[in-house]
């Protein structure tokens, strides 16, 4: 067990920031223990090297074949679909450019608003899908009530001009009625005369 | 005219734009220290040869995938660690990976406080070596042999730094007391 301040290994190891190395060679100066244990450190680590690294029996080396090279394109293709940062870059840049575009795009208030609301260009929202359904719906209607109207209209006045026609008609009669009756009655005055002239039947 | 080090980073830029002599140019800046990873780890030179091509071939594939060529080293040793893992799991799919025992690559010495010759040196640390647990030894290498950072052997092996901690104190206290046992300072 150590009794040094920090990890004599992270000192051995070399993983201390300059001021905790400085404390632990102070104390390793004056302790026989840690001075032992780091000197058994650094033989293990003396040990360890003699292990030495071998060659490597066969280098690598790679071949550009131009058959299964990629094209210009695709490299770059391939290198920004698979670069996060590059794709993340170009999908702001395209939501920054069509935030501008629509900013620019859109038209100036006009002093008067229209009585018929304008289509916005592209593909319609479900509130303006909404909207022309029930403008065709209701056109649609009044289409249907104007043409009963114009039919009841039509039928009202050919029975208004059925009965006046069966008034004149009926008054035609009365006229008629009369008539005869004012001819049946001149008949009888007549009648009633010629008894007087021909033998005093009274 | 001014003349610098072509860094891993210029030639990892140039391969991505499909500049394969770039790519083996990295190849052999890093391949000698992969295959030796891998040969510590798996202690057989086929398997460590055939592992560090796989580890390669996959990241000429993904490199686009990089997006810092500065960590170009813990990525690829990442790449190297899945592929060595990949291939134990193959191996024996229902044992666990701290279970297995990789195979002898030497005579098992104990140095116990005699003088050795640098030979039987080697071979007393192969044999320590291979008595630590597949896990362990990864942590050795790759601190030891490697000069990993415990925060890039994080990144590699996918667990917290604590854990790199854990693993690797363990496998120094085994490899002290095989390799310079107390009675050795007498």
């Amino acid at each position: 067990m150590s009794c040094s301040p920090f990890e004599l290994k992270d000192y051995f190891l070399e993983e201390l920031p300059s001021p905790q190395r400085q404390q632990v060679e102070a104390h390793v100066r004056s302790c026989a223990a840690c001075r032992e244990e780091l000197d058994r450190l650094q033989l293990t680590q003396a040990a360890l090297f003699t292990l030495r690294d071998e060659e490597i029996p066969q280098r690598i080396a790679f071949v550009s074949d131009p058959i299964f090279e990629p094209s210009p394109v695709r490299r770059w293709l391939g290198a920004f679909w698979g670069s996060t940062a590059r794709l993340g870059f170009a999908s702001a840049l395209m939501l920054s450019a069509s935030i501008f575009y629509f900013a620019a795009a859109r038209p100036a208030p006009a002093p008067v608003r229209p009585a018929v609301p304008t289509m916005a260009a592209g593909a319609p929202s479900p509130e303006q899908v909404q909207q022309q359904i029930q403008q065709a719906v209701a056109k649609a209607v009044a289409d249907v009530e104007a043409r009963e109207q114009l039919a009841n209209k039509q039928l009202v006045a050919g029975l208004e001009q059925r009965i006046q026609e069966s008034v004149r008609y009926v008054q035609w009669m009365e006229g008629e009625a009369e008539a005869s009756r004012k001819r049946k009655q001149v008949q009888r005055v007549m009648a009633s005369n010629q008894v007087d002239d021909s033998g005093d039947v009274k | 005219m001014i003349f610098r080090a072509v860094e891993d980073t210029d030639l990892i830029r140039q391969a991505i734009r499909g500049n394969v002599e770039s790519f083996n140019l990295l190849v052999s800046r890093w391949e000698k220290r992969v295959y030796n990873y891998l040969l510590r780890i798996t202690s057989n030179r086929e398997d460590a040869l055939d592992l560090t091509q796989d580890a390669f071939l996959k990241a000429y594939q993904n490199l686009r995938k990089l997006d810092d060529p500065g960590r170009f080293a813990p990525w690829l040793y990442r790449i190297a660690h899945n592929e060595a893992y990949s291939m134990f799991r193959k191996r024996r799919p229902e044992t666990d990976i701290d279970e297995l025992e990789p195979e002898a690559t030497g005579t098992k010495i104990t140095v116990g406080g005699s003088s050795v010759f640098p030979v039987e040196l080697s071979l007393a640390v192969a044999s320590a070596l291979d008595r630590l647990t597949v896990d362990q030894r990864e942590a050795v290498v790759l601190k030891v042999y490697q000069g990993f950072k415990f925060e890039e052997m994080a990144e590699i092996l996918s667990c917290p730094v604590s854990t790199i901690k854990s693993r690797l104190y363990t496998a120094l206290e085994l490899l002290k007391s095989e390799l310079a046992p107390v009675k050795a300072r007498d």
